[in-house]
């Protein structure tokens, strides 16, 4: 039980010759919940791609349940048990919402029936092509279709970004109920600080690269002028 | 009666199924990996002098000599796959032309240093080469045969692409690879599969374009414009539009010979230009 899900240490990693991630060291357990919070372009997107393994590692390496993944491609890593979830959600167009929840599919507890039960909005739109999609259904589908590779792990890009309040608490709600089931864990990215604090337990902030925070959920949501510091008036007004 | 222009789209029709075959693949495999293959004729010329050699050699049936074809075709793309293409899916354009250019030269020299430059006959047996009579107008057999084999496998490869889990991940990986990727789908080995596929489908073009077009050498180069021109027409990665520009320039080739010798071979490409001009990105083309 020692060995966590996914650790991170010291990883430094970019695109091409930019590097945007500084000795970047996390653990997520199993079953356990991060939130990555910071300023726009402070590397969060960069973080998650680079544990799906779509950026330059340049030093430092990944462990995925203590074995070592810093060389294995992205979708080795992907079938190894982490759902990604993209922030411009990357719908496929030219597949149905059903299809898109089957291509990538891998047996395990969420079905297709479980799926719809989660968001019985996709199951009215099953027939409809990707691209006929809402922005919030789409984040549905992006979701939906993570949950249907079964993953130990769920990364996800800001997904309410844009979307309406009621979207969001729909949203919110199907991640908590994922959450409950007890077998998976989560890496959200998001710029909402309140709720991404609310339906995680751990968070870290990064500034520049890096990361400038490190505190239990609950915490840190108290501590309003670290968060103000690092993340931005924005919470500030929101709390 | 009929009047002599359904001869002519008959035999237009026949060439362009033709086409088709031999182009399904290169517009597959530029869709979905942006490989540029100008090799994809020399595995159809593989597969044109395979049958050639199960036939007139070995006695085969024409008929059993086709599947040989395919895979002959088929197992050829894998091994250059592996071993070559592999290295240069990240490389540019140049470099991709280079190589596969390379490829068809040496493919054009070794078919002649080993079967010579001549045109290769091939014996077939007396039924298909007969023809059926039809109010008025003869349609030659081999050419039916043609129109269904490559309506068949046409109808195959739709509901292939269409139906299956298989054909939906290829589908995502043209679409957005990085995200297929990012799903758990190896689209390395969806590419091998489809690339595969489609050099087997040329090979089998090749193999049943001996009777009508011939076989010699220069078949990897002469039947590379065509397969540019119906890849172009059709718009890139799409089946349906493979099919729609195989039919339209096959019939337009044949009618422009028939009805206006003159301009003879050139209306294809005036055919080319029109549509190219109507739809830059090809018929069914998205880019």
């Amino acid at each position: 039980m020692a060995e966590p899900l996914l650790s991170l240490r010291k990883v430094t990693a970019g695109y091409g010759e930019a590097v945007v991630l500084h000795d970047v060291s996390l653990e997520v357990p199993e079953n356990g919940s991060l939130a990555v919070l910071g300023r726009n372009g402070v590397g969060k997107t960069t973080l998650l791609l680079t544990i799906m393994g779509f950026t330059h590692l340049r030093g430092g390496s990944l462990a995925w349940r203590g074995r070592d993944i810093s060389r294995l491609p992205p979708h080795r890593r992907a079938a190894g048990g982490i759902g990604w979830v993209a922030q411009e959600r990357e719908i496929f167009p030219s597949l149905s919402v059903e299809e898109n929840l089957i291509v990538a599919s891998r047996p395990g507890a969420w079905t297709l029936a479980m799926t719809y039960k989660l968001f019985p909005r996709l199951a009215e739109r099953r027939r409809n092509m990707g691209h006929q999609l809402s922005g919030g259904e789409q984040q549905m589908l992006a979701i939906a279709r993570a949950l249907m590779t079964n993953p130990a792990l769920m990364l996800l890009d800001e997904p309410f970004e844009g979307l309406a309040p009621v979207i969001v608490e729909e949203l919110v709600a199907a991640i908590k109920t994922m959450l409950a089931g007890g077998s998976i864990a989560i890496v959200l990215v998001e710029q909402h600080t309140d709720i991404a604090l609310e339906l995680t337990s751990e968070a870290v902030v990064l500034e520049r690269g890096a990361v400038a925070h490190r505190a239990a959920s609950k915490d840190l949501q108290k501590d309003l002028p670290t968060l103000d510091r690092l993340v931005g008036l924005r919470v500030a007004t929101s709390t | 009666m009929l009047p002599p222009i359904f001869g002519v789209l008959f035999d237009g029709f026949a060439y362009g199924m033709l086409l088709f075959l031999l182009s399904v693949g290169q517009s597959v495999t530029l869709g979905m990996m942006n490989f540029i293959n100008l090799a994809h004729c020399s595995f159809a010329m593989l597969g044109g002098y395979v049958t050639v050699l199960l036939v007139n050699r070995y006695g085969w049936p024409f008929f059993a000599a086709l599947p040989i074809a395919f895979l002959a075709a088929a197992l050829a793309s894998v091994a250059f796959e592996r071993t070559l293409y592999r290295r240069l899916y990240r490389a540019s354009d140049l470099d991709q032309v280079l190589l596969t250019i390379g490829i068809t030269f040496i493919s054009v020299a070794a078919a002649a240093y080993i079967f010579t430059t001549a045109q290769q006959p091939l014996q077939l047996p007396a039924y298909l080469r007969g023809s059926l009579s039809f109010m008025g107008l003869d349609f030659a057999v081999y050419r039916l045969i043609l129109i269904g084999i490559a309506l068949a496998i046409t109808a195959l490869l739709v509901a292939c692409l269409e139906y299956t889990r298989f054909g939906a991940k290829i589908r995502a990986a043209v679409d957005n690879e990085r995200m297929a990727r990012g799903l758990g789908i190896d689209v390395d080995r969806a590419f091998a599969l489809t690339f595969a596929l489609g050099s087997g489908l040329a090979g089998l073009g090749g193999a049943l374009a001996i009777e009508i077009v011939g076989l010699d050498p220069s078949f990897a180069f002469t039947y590379l414009v065509y397969v540019l021109i119906v890849v172009s027409v059709g718009g890139l990665g799409s089946i349906g539009g493979s099919f729609a520009a195989a039919a339209v320039l096959g019939i337009s080739d044949i009618a422009g010979k028939y009805y206006v010798p003159q301009l003879g071979a050139f209306l294809i490409y005036l055919v080319m230009v029109g549509l190219l001009m109507w739809r830059p990105a090809g018929l069914f083309g998205k880019r």
